[in-house]
């Protein structure tokens, strides 16, 4: 794959005639300091709209995004709450007056199920009780993963989209992240039943760009010392930052979205081999041993084997669900995302790649 | 079959959990927490019948023999004392009360009523940590122990436990007298006040903010500490606990008159330092010799323990449990004796009142620390 330069200027203000809401209407986002975040707030900004809250945890998110004030030059479009989703009283006084939210705040990265079940469901049910008390509340939009598809009744190659099943039993996959996101979409769902809340659901795929630098676990891990490349020829449901920021925001203020699920994945996408060998050819070389997909199933199974008749001595990490999800072959589309909300992702994925290892070879370097 | 409840239903409840869960004759009878959903989500993992988010319609529905609490510190005393006055057991997460006063009068209570007691420095009780304890008793030191080292560090990352606590200043780590190091120290001054004679040593403690954290913009977190300690029969004391220096050391160094031990956590390996030197240029080639076998031969305990399935990262936690739970039904000794529960307690406060003075020295001689006092 060669990088082409070309960036496609397709621009989301063309096409806000059919906006659920007016620019200058508060629209909150939760998680505003964070990788997708920020990306959010960003292009709401270049939108236009005049009042976009931000709502962050720490003092780091709320910094960066006093620097996108500055840059902006017009400090009074964004309003920067500091709080705690879990303090129900910091979520009334971030959703006051809120036509929309943009719900992203969850708890990335924890390994424990209690806090990720905390920072992801306790904190939206918190954000939910408060959006029920507003009356003029006119979308909900909960970001949610690809992590919460369950593939396992899926033959192999089979297109994964919104109308999959999600993983019933979402502790056993032995991943907090999947849990807690299974959960608040179930809590997202029950609110939007009972209280009338409207929502719609955004399932991204593999977010990457500059800020998350990581190699994503589909193409394979790095657990046992060396790098096992897991992936092999399965196409990786990527999505650049930008676009998938953009996907989030048509979502949220585009009309008819309301209850739908959105997954979010870009175009032309890689498959994880040709990903690690632009890796390595861009940001630096390092050993990698393939393992068939029929050897990584067989060592998830005996894992997960392993795990129960140990009594979890080696916790359930590696198991047949997690195979399933994230190294079983399947193709992914995004024609639903392109028919109700008119999205085209505005960085091609050559381009985007190019950002990431950019991005990864000055981290690598600072490091 | 032993009732058990869990109360606090956050990271280390799940260790709990799944450890109660390896034990024959208990059973969770319910679990608590006053956010329903997390009671909910413990419930739903592991499972466990009943929920609950009122503590006392826990223990009137589920009626335990034995409560867990697993909240955080502050909330520790009050809820112990609650499952005492209810004729339950209880287990209490360390640290085991944010004051010693607590401390007592819940040793107190539970000797009145004839109630067990115990507190989670379940770092003890791994499979190293009984090995060390058994060598001790068998006389390897030669005597009483003359000097200890005990390291406890804890590496500040971005993510997780640390950067919410350092991302929120409402934190309720910060909430406690000694923030950060009253929720994390426990373990390591646990082990020296396990071998420290006496009921009150002398505490000498000196902490401050690292530069690395200094410039995250934190003033209020103290994450180095160094302590001096030692007692009416001069047994002396280092506690370290570092977040910045590396490797992040959980290790333990027990010196007698004739040998001492040294006790990696991490690695899970125990080391006999012998006292006698060899002859000349013996004491060069002989000794590390000796130790490079005594290596390997705990790489191939650690290998056995794992393949009998006994090598779970928690198995002290099983193990103080079970001790624990032997001491209810079966009316042995405490799994930790109340002086050394009590001891910590009493080091641990020393040391906090001791940075408080410190801090509130730079600015006010005494009234920081006069407050802290009147808290006690």
């Amino acid at each position: 794959m060669d990088y082409a330069h070309a960036e496609s200027t397709q621009s989301l203000a063309s096409s806000d005639g059919d906006y659920i809401v007016g620019k200058g209407e508060p629209v909150l986002v939760t998680g505003a300091g964070g990788f997708i975040g920020f990306r959010v707030v960003e292009r709401l900004l270049e939108l236009g709209f005049q009042r976009v809250r931000c709502f962050v945890r720490s003092s780091r998110g709320r910094s960066r995004l006093e620097e996108l004030a500055r840059t902006c030059g017009n400090d009074s479009r964004i309003q920067i709450v500091t709080g705690n989703l879990l303090s129900p009283q910091d979520c009334m006084d971030a959703t006051r007056d809120i036509k929309i939210l943009f719900h992203l705040a969850a708890g990335r990265g924890e390994k424990s199920f209690p806090d990720a079940f905390l920072n992801s469901v306790v904190a939206t049910r918190n954000v939910l009780e408060a959006a029920a008390t507003i009356k003029c509340l006119k979308r909900f939009i909960n970001v949610s993963s690809f992590t919460v598809y369950s593939n396992a009744r899926k033959g192999r190659g089979r297109l994964l989209d919104e109308s999959c099943p999600i993983e019933q039993f979402p502790a056993l996959r032995g991943e907090a992240y999947c849990f807690a996101k299974a959960e608040q979409e179930q809590m997202v769902m029950e609110y939007g039943r009972r209280h009338g809340i409207p929502f719609t659901i955004v399932r991204p795929g593999q977010v990457y760009g500059p800020g998350n630098e990581g190699i994503t676990g589909r193409v394979g891990i790095g657990t046992f010392g060396i790098f096992l490349h897991l992936g092999g020829s399965n196409t990786l449901p990527l999505t650049y930052v930008d676009n998938c920021a953009d996907a989030i925001i048509l979502i949220g203020l585009k009309q008819g979205t309301d209850g739908h699920i959105f997954n979010v994945v870009d175009d032309n996408l890689p498959t994880s081999r040709a990903f690690l060998r632009l890796y390595k050819r861009n940001v630096g070389k390092f050993p990698s041993i393939y393992i068939p997909h029929w050897a990584s199933y067989a060592l998830c199974y005996a894992w997960e084997k392993y795990s129960e008749c140990s009594q979890e001595q080696l916790p359930s990490a590696f198991n047949r669900r997690r195979w399933n999800s994230y190294w079983k072959r399947m193709n992914f589309s995004n024609k639903k995302l392109k028919q109700y909300v008119g999205w085209t992702p505005r960085v091609r994925t050559e381009e985007g790649l190019r950002r990431f290892f950019e991005s990864c070879r000055a981290r690598r370097g600072s490091a | 079959m032993l009732r058990i409840a869990i109360i606090g239903c956050g990271k280390i409840a799940d260790s709990h959990a799944a450890q109660i869960g390896r034990i024959k004759g208990c059973q969770i009878v319910g679990v608590c927490d006053r956010e329903p959903l997390m009671a909910e989500q413990l419930a739903k993992r592991f499972p466990v019948e009943q929920a609950f988010s009122n503590v006392g319609e826990l223990l009137d529905v589920a009626k335990p023999d034995v409560v867990h609490v697993t909240t955080p510190p502050q909330t520790h005393f009050d809820l112990a004392k609650t499952c005492l006055d209810r004729n339950c057991h209880v287990y209490v997460e360390k640290p085991f009360t944010v004051w010693a006063a607590e401390a007592r009068k819940l040793i107190d209570i539970a000797k009145e009523k004839e109630l067990k007691l115990t507190v989670g420095h379940d770092d003890q009780f791994s499979h190293v940590a009984r090995r060390l304890r058994s060598m001790v008793r068998e006389g390897f030191l030669g005597g009483a122990p003359v000097h200890m080292e005990s390291h406890y560090c804890y590496e500040i990352g971005d993510t997780g436990y640390a950067g919410a606590l350092l991302g929120d200043k409402r934190h309720w780590v910060r909430r406690l007298p000694g923030k950060l190091l009253q929720n994390i120290i426990s373990h390591g001054v646990a082990r020296i006040a396990e071998f420290v004679s006496g009921d009150s040593p002398d505490v000498m403690a000196y902490g401050y903010t690292s530069p690395a954290l200094q410039v995250l913009g934190e003033t209020e977190i103290i994450d180095e500490l160094r302590v001096f300690i030692h007692d009416a029969n001069r047994t002396t004391a280092y506690f370290t606990f570092s977040s910045q220096m590396r490797p992040g050391l959980h290790e333990f160094r027990l010196y007698g008159p004739k040998n001492g031990l040294l006790l990696s956590q991490d690695q899970e390996t125990l080391i006999k330092l012998r006292g006698a030197r060899y002859k000349s240029y013996a004491e060069k080639f002989v000794p590390p010799i000796v130790v490079a076998g005594q290596y390997i031969h705990n790489v191939a305990t650690n290998v056995r323990t794992f393949l009998r399935n006994d090598f779970h990262m928690k198995s002290g936690m099983k193990f103080l449990m079970e001790s624990f739970y032997r001491s209810i039904t079966e009316g042995t000794s405490e799994a930790i004796p109340y002086r050394e529960i009590l001891l910590t307690a009493r080091i641990m406060e020393e040391i906090f009142c001791q940075l408080e003075k410190q801090r509130a020295g730079a600015t006010d001689e005494f009234g920081l620390a006069a407050g802290i006092e009147s808290r006690k």
